[in-house]
C-alpha cells in the first residue's frame, strides 16, 4: 500500500540517501573488533549454559515448577540461538573473526531445515527482493494473503486459521520453503530431483527429532514423558515467537509491496529505500533486541545485514535522523501495535479487495503475463 | 561434519546430540588444550632469543601435525577479536614440547603480539606443516646459508643432520651481536660436534671488522671443498636469490626458502594469477575487476547470489594475496573467511580456497 508519509524520492535525492547510509555502515565497520567478538561469545555463552540448565532442570521434572523452569530455559535457549547467533552469524556478520564456529558459510543452527537452505531463501532471495511479490518468498510464504496487491483465490477464506497452524509449526514451513512442494505437485519439479533436494533436509530433520524427541527423553529414563514434552512446549515457543518477529518486520500496515519492474536498473538508494519502505521496527528495549536478534531493529538489518546487529540500535538514531531529512517514513512501533496490524492484514485480506492504484499498473500487468 | 565418517550411524547420532562446536565449548572448560579437532597449543614458557627475538615453549594437543626439521607451521592468534596467522620454523624440544622463534618486525601485528603481549598460558592454534626444505637424502657436506630471522628453519635442521655425522657448515649474516639468535645453541653444537662449523658473519658490528654480504669469493674462502656440497639457504627475498644463483654457477644442488613480503598492489587492469586451491586451477584475470564476474569470464561459476554484496552466498575463504572492497575502497591484506567474490577485486595474486 502506498503510504502517504512517504514523498516520492527522485535519483539525485536518492544517490544522496545511499551516500548518507554509506557513511553510517563504513562508521560502524571501522569499529568493528574485540567488542564485537567478546558480545557474540558472550551470546554463545548464554545459548550453552541455558541450554544445559534448561535440559538438565527437565530431567529433574517430579518436581513440578522444575519443568516450567526448564522449559522456558531450552526456550530461551532455542530463541537466542536461532535469533541472535545463527541468523546473524549467517549473514556473515561475524566472519571477519576468522573463527571457523562462527563462519557465515558453515554454521549449521538448531532447526529443522537445513541453513543452506536458509542462505539461499533468506540471504539472497528475501534481502535482495525485500517485499517484490514474485520474487521474495517471505511475503506470505505462499500460503498466505498479507497485501491487496496479492491476487485474492477462495482457499484464502481459511487462511485465518492456517496461519495460526503455520505458526505453531513455524520451522517445518522454513524447512519445506526452498523444496517448493507446489513445483512438485503441478508436475514442474521431478520426482529424482525433488528426492536429490529433499536428502539433506529429510537427514537434518531426523537429527533434530531424535536429539528432542528420543535422545534426551531416554536419557531421563522414568521421567521420559515430561521431557518429551517440555521439548515439544519448547520448540512451539520458539516457533511462535520467530513467526511473530518475522511477521512484524514486514507486514505492518505501512510496510510496502513492490512489482518486479522496480529491479529494472535499481540503483544503490533505490534498493536502500526499498528495505526502508518494506521493513518496520518494533520498540521494547534491551531484552527485546536480544530475544529478537535485534530483528527489533529490522528496517537497520535490512539496510545492513552483514553489520554484527547488536550494533543496530545505537544505528538506528542515524538512520532515523536520514529518514526524517529524506521525508521517508521509519516505521516503528511496540510489539503490540505492530502485532496486531499484521493480525489486521491476516483477517483484512483473507477476503477480497481492490487492487490499489500506487502500482496498480505495474500489478496488473504481471497478473496478465503470468 | 560432511566428511564421510568411519561410521555413518555414529556420526549421525553424535552430530544430532551434540556438535563439534558445543563440544569444544564445553571441553575448553575443563581444560584449554582440549578440542573436538583443532591442532591448538598452550604457551608454556617464553624467553628472549636477542633483542629483537622471542622463543616460546608450546605444549600442543594431539591435533597438532607432526613436522619435519625445516618445515613451517601457520601459527593462528586472536587479536582485537580477528585470527591473524604467519609463518613459522617449529622445532622440537625434549618433552615433545615445540619451540618457535619469532623476530618482532616493525608493524607486524603477529611478531608484535607474540613478542610483547602474549603470556604463559595463551592459546594458539598451530595448522598443518608446510615447505620443501627439509633434508632430501643426506648429503655429504650440507652447506646452511641464513640471513637474520633466517636462521629458525636452521636449528632443527642442523640438529637433525648432526645425527648422520656428516659435515655441514652454517654461515650465519646478521647485523650485529645483539640481533643473532641461537649463540650460545649454535656455539655449543659447534663445540661438541667436530663436523659441523659455524661462521658468524656480522655486517654492522659495534666493534671488530664487518663481513661482506653474500658473495662467490667469501664463500669459497669459508667453505673448502664445495665440490660436495648441497646448499640450503633462508632469508630475505634478494639474499636468497643470490644464493640460488651462485649455487647455479657452481652447479650445487640448491633449495631456498624467502620470506614473502608483502605484496605489491598490481596497477588496474594488470592481470594477476588467481590460484583456485578446491578446483586445482589458476587463472589470470585483470586486477581492479569484480573477482565474481573476472572468475565468470575466465569459465569458472562460483555460488553467487545478488551480486552487490548483500547476500554472502559467494564468500570464500581466501588464504592470501591483497583484495579491495569495491563499495569501501578498503584492502584487505590478511587472510579472511569470508570473502565477498562479488564486491571484491584482485591487488594482488590471489589464494582462493574455490
Amino acid at each position: 500500500m502506498k503510504n502517504l508519509n512517504t514523498r516520492t524520492l527522485s535519483a539525485q535525492d536518492l544517490a544522496l540517501l545511499a551516500k548518507e547510509l554509506d557513511a553510517v555502515r563504513a562508521r560502524a565497520m571501522a569499529d568493528v573488533g574485540e567488542k564485537d567478538a567478546r558480545y557474540i561469545r558472550r551470546v554463545v555463552a548464554l545459548v550453552r549454559y541455558s541450554a544445559f540448565a534448561g535440559r538438565a532442570l527437565l530431567m529433574l521434572s517430579f518436581f513440578p515448577p522444575a519443568w516450567v523452569l526448564g522449559t522456558l530455559l531450552l526456550a530461551l535457549s532455542k530463541i537466542v540461538e536461532n535469533m541472535e547467533v545463527a541468523h546473524n552469524v549467517m549473514h556473515g556478520q561475524y566472519d571477519w573473526m576468522g573463527d571457523p564456529s562462527l563462519n557465515g558459510q558453515t554454521y549449521e543452527w538448531d532447526l529443522v531445515g537445513t541453513s543452506d537452505n536458509w542462505r539461499t531463501s533468506h540471504n539472497f532471495m528475501h534481502h535482495t527482493y525485500t517485499n517484490i511479490k514474485g520474487m521474495d518468498d517471505d511475503v506470505g510464504y505462499g500460503v498466505l494473503r498479507l497485501f491487496p496487491e496479492q491476487r485474492w483465490k477462495p482457499h484464502y477464506l481459511f487462511q485465518p486459521v492456517y496461519a495460526v497452524i503455520f505458526a505453531l509449526l513455524f520451522q517445518w514451513g522454513i524447512a519445506i520453503q526452498e523444496l517448493r512442494l507446489g513445483q512438485l505437485f503441478s508436475g514442474k519439479k521431478s520426482k529424482e530431483k525433488f528426492a536429490e533436494e529433499f536428502a539433506p533436509v529429510k537427514r537434518k530433520m531426523r537429527q533434530q527429532v531424535f536429539k528432542d524427541y528420543f535422545f534426551f527423553p531416554l536419557l531421563a529414563g522414568p521421567f521420559l514423558l515430561p521431557v518429551l514434552a517440555g521439548n515439544f512446549v519448547a520448540n512451539g515457543i520458539r516457533n511462535i515467537w520467530t513467526y511473530s518477529i518475522i511477521f512484524c518486520g514486514h507486514f505492518t500496515r505501512d510496510a510496502e509491496i513492490f512489482p518486479k519492474s522496480v529491479l529494472k536498473d535499481e540503483s544503490r538508494g533505490h534498493w536502500y529505500m526499498r528495505q526502508i519502505k518494506g521493513s518496520s521496527n518494533l520498540e521494547g528495549g534491551k531484552l527485546l533486541n536480544l530475544l529478537s536478534g535485534n530483528l527489533s531493529h529490522q528496517i537497520e538489518h535490512h539496510l545492513f545485514p552483514d553489520v554484527p546487529a547488536w550494533r543496530y540500535a545505537e544505528m538506528s538514531k542515524e538512520v532515523r535522523a536520514i529518514c526524517d531529512r529524506h521525508g521517508l517514513h521509519y516505521n516503528t512501533g511496540s510489539f503490540m501495535k505492530q502485532a496486531s496490524q499484521v493480525t489486521w492484514r491476516i483477517l483484512r485480506y483473507a477476503f477480497p479487495s481492490k487492487t490499489p492504484s500506487a502500482h496498480l499498473n505495474e500489478f496488473r500487468a504481471e497478473s496478465t503475463a503470468g | 561434519m560432511s566428511t564421510v565418517p568411519p561410521n555413518q550411524a555414529t556420526s549421525f547420532l553424535l552430530d544430532a546430540v551434540i556438535s563439534a562446536d558445543a563440544f569444544d565449548f564445553w571441553a575448553r572448560k575443563v581444560h584449554p588444550l582440549w578440542s573436538c579437532k583443532k591442532p591448538l597449543a598452550q604457551i608454556v614458557s617464553k624467553h628472549p632469543e636477542s633483542e629483537d627475538a622471542v622463543t616460546l615453549v608450546l605444549k600442543p594437543n594431539r591435533h597438532v601435525s607432526a613436522f619435519i626439521a625445516g618445515q613451517h607451521v601457520n601459527v593462528s592468534v586472536e587479536i582485537d577479536g580477528r585470527q591473524h596467522s604467519r609463518s613459522y620454523s617449529p622445532r622440537y624440544l625434549a618433552n615433545n614440547h615445540i619451540a618457535i622463534t619469532v623476530k618482532r618486525i616493525e608493524g607486524g601485528k603477529v611478531s608484535t603480539w607474540l613478542c610483547n603481549q602474549s603470556q604463559r598460558g595463551n592459546i594458539v592454534q598451530l595448522n598443518d606443516p608446510f615447505g620443501e626444505m627439509t633434508l632430501k637424502e643426506h648429503p655429504n657436506h650440507a652447506v646452511f646459508l641464513a640471513a637474520g630471522s633466517g636462521i629458525t628453519p636452521f636449528l632443527s635442521l642442523i640438529q637433525a643432520h648432526a645425527k648422520t655425522g656428516q659435515r655441514m657448515t652454517l654461515l650465519y649474516w646478521v647485523r650485529d651481536d645483539a640481533s643473532a639468535c641461537f649463540t650460545e645453541a649454535l656455539t655449543q653444537l659447534a663445540q661438541a660436534n667436530p663436523a659441523f662449523r659455524l661462521h658468524l658473519l656480522m655486517t654492522e658490528p659495534k666493534d671488530g671488522i664487518a663481513s661482506d654480504r653474500i658473495h662467490l669469493a667469501q664463500i669459497q674462502a669459508l667453505v673448502p671443498d664445495l665440490v660436495h656440497t648441497h646448499w640450503y639457504a633462508c632469508g630475505p627475498e634478494g639474499f636468497v636469490s643470490t644464493a640460488a644463483a651462485l649455487a647455479k654457477q657452481l652447479s650445487r644442488p640448491f633449495l631456498g626458502e624467502a620470506f614473502s613480503l608483502p605484496e605489491l598492489a598490481a596497477n588496474p587492469g594488470e592481470h594477476v594469477q588467481i590460484h583456485l586451491l578446491k578446483s586445482r586451477k589458476t587463472l589470470s584475470v585483470p586486477s581492479g575487476e569484480p573477482l565474481l564476474s573476472a572468475l565468470e569470464n575466465a569459465g569458472i561459476q562460483p555460488a553467487h547470489g545478488c551480486r552487490r554484496g548483500i547476500c554472502n552466498t559467494c564468500a570464500c575463504p581466501k588464504n592470501s594475496g591483497t583484495t579491495r572492497n569495491i563499495l569501501t575502497q578498503e584492502e584487505q591484506h590478511e587472510a579472511v573467511s569470508g570473502l565477498r567474490l562479488c564486491i571484491s577485486a584482485a591487488c594482488s595474486d590471489l589464494t582462493l580456497d574455490l
